[in-house]
């Protein structure tokens, strides 16, 4: 690549998605569990959307083999659902970034939703768990979260010079 | 924007992999890969496979910090909720321990009354709790049960002017009478011993018999009854104090049982006795009022 990442960079990159694992598993009462929006997604969707010769399907594939253990889901699940939602994130990058942000958020929470969608499946199939409407209330939560995510994100990015 | 190029020319893009010079793989490509791989992984974790176990306790191990920085709000909030529990709980227990206190205080000073009446009554009991004997209590040291000889040794002896022959009761009924007398302790044949006999009447209608022992603890036989004997279960025997050893009037046994055999000229009758034999650690010793005659023991 023409400017390689310093060390610094690349941790404030890691660190961005640890909070976003962290987020991701701690532990919340039952009923706001429901509405926990997916931020390993949408940080995946920050980077691979400014970041898309660096971060793309192979970085989403380890984060999602993280959050496999994690969750403590079936090895390979999350892993699909987030390398398939970093390529669609790479394929229409270039559209995102020119969206206004409220649109943003609904292409992103689209995206978002297909690669939940193909967990749910993944889910009914091997394990035999129904889909639940109470499965969607995730995704709202990620479309009304993406418009302050992505101003936090792009503020860390602009003050560590990350391009 | 910062990178106008974008991904479209990706494919054309060169890299390098062990030194040759290859075109790097397009998304798609690494997504095609990487779908494979988790299929793989999918269904040799659904299977349990033990390679896909390394993986995950690696990664897990790997994630170690995380899941305890997820878990440290929580845990630094439990940690406060606790110690707030146990400065509450602390308090209410002071409160509840200090009026325990007074009224522990309050049952102390009334022990302090029961032991005095205690020490009454004692003394009354060494009075007198059967008419005509002094009293004394004495404490079982050993037991000795057996088929041949059912005797127990007591704490007192000649130095306590235990004699031979003393007649030794219990809150229940008699218990057996003194046979050896050393200086500090005392044999007592009970009367479930086989050389034990004791005179008795039974409390219903006056009818004089004789309890022997038999060896077991829980029985006496009453032999020597004609099949005319007016006797039946649930008889008392008392002592008659024929014979002179064991206070009169005090209770023996109870007839169980009473059995008839016409080819035989007495009954066969069996009696448990009152006293608790198998039970007590501490029994009574009996002193005439009047001074102890040294009786020979015997049966009575």
């Amino acid at each position: 690549m023409d400017n390689p990442l310093t060390l610094k960079q690349r941790a404030l990159i890691f660190a961005s998605f640890a909070a976003a694992m962290i987020l991701a598993i701690v532990p919340l009462p039952e009923s706001i569990q429901l509405l926990r929006p997916d931020w390993a997604a949408l940080v995946l969707v920050y980077w691979c959307m400014a970041l898309p010769e660096r971060i793309g399907v192979g970085s989403g594939w380890v984060l999602g083999l993280f959050l496999d253990v994690l969750y403590g889901s079936l090895l390979g699940e999350q892993a699909l659902a987030k390398a398939a939602l970093a390529y669609l994130t790479l394929r229409f990058t270039l559209r995102l970034r020119m969206f206004p942000r409220w649109q943003q958020s609904l292409a992103v929470g689209t995206l978002v939703a297909l690669s939940d969608l193909m967990l749910i499946m993944i889910k009914s199939l091997v394990r035999g768990h129904p889909p639940l409407w109470s499965d969607t209330a995730p995704m709202i939560a990620n479309v009304i979260l993406w418009p302050f995510l992505f101003g936090i994100l792009r503020e860390v990015r602009r003050r560590a010079k990350i391009s | 924007m910062r990178r106008p190029r974008g991904l479209l020319i990706c494919g054309k893009r060169m890299g390098t992999f062990l030194g040759w010079s290859i075109r790097r793989p397009s998304n798609l490509t690494k997504l095609v890969l990487v779908v494979c791989a988790s299929v793989a992984l999918m269904v040799a974790d659904s299977h349990n496979d033990q390679g896909t176990r390394v993986i995950r306790d690696t990664a897990l191990r790997a994630s170690y910090p995380l899941q305890e920085l997820a878990a440290l709000p929580f845990a630094v909030g439990r940690e406060a909720l606790k110690s707030l529990r146990t400065n509450t709980r602390l308090r209410h227990d002071n409160v509840r321990l200090k009026a325990e206190n007074r009224r522990l205080a309050v049952e102390a000073s009334q022990a302090g009354a029961l032991r005095a009446e205690v020490t009454h009554m004692a003394a009354l009991l060494h009075g007198a709790p059967v008419p005509g004997y002094r009293v004394s209590l004495a404490r079982a040291l050993d037991v000795s049960s057996g088929p041949f000889s059912q005797r127990l040794t007591l704490d007192e002896g000649a130095r306590d002017h235990v004699f031979l022959g003393q007649a030794v009761i219990d809150a229940h009924g008699i218990v057996g009478q003194v046979v050896s007398v050393g200086p500090h302790t005392s044999q007592v044949m009970l009367i479930t011993d086989p050389d034990s006999g004791i005179p008795v009447v039974s409390e219903r209608n006056g009818l004089r018999a004789i309890a022997f022992g038999t060896g077991m603890q829980d029985r006496l036989k009453v032999p020597y009854l004609t099949v005319t004997a007016n006797i039946r279960p649930g008889d008392i025997l008392a002592s008659s104090g024929l014979g002179g050893i064991y206070p009169p009037g005090y209770p023996v046994a109870r007839v169980v049982e009473v059995t008839s055999n016409p080819n035989l000229a007495f009954l066969k009758i069996r009696a448990v006795p009152l006293a608790h034999l198998s039970y007590h650690t501490h029994v009574l010793l009996l002193w005439p009022r009047n001074a102890p005659k040294n009786q020979g023991l015997g049966h009575g």
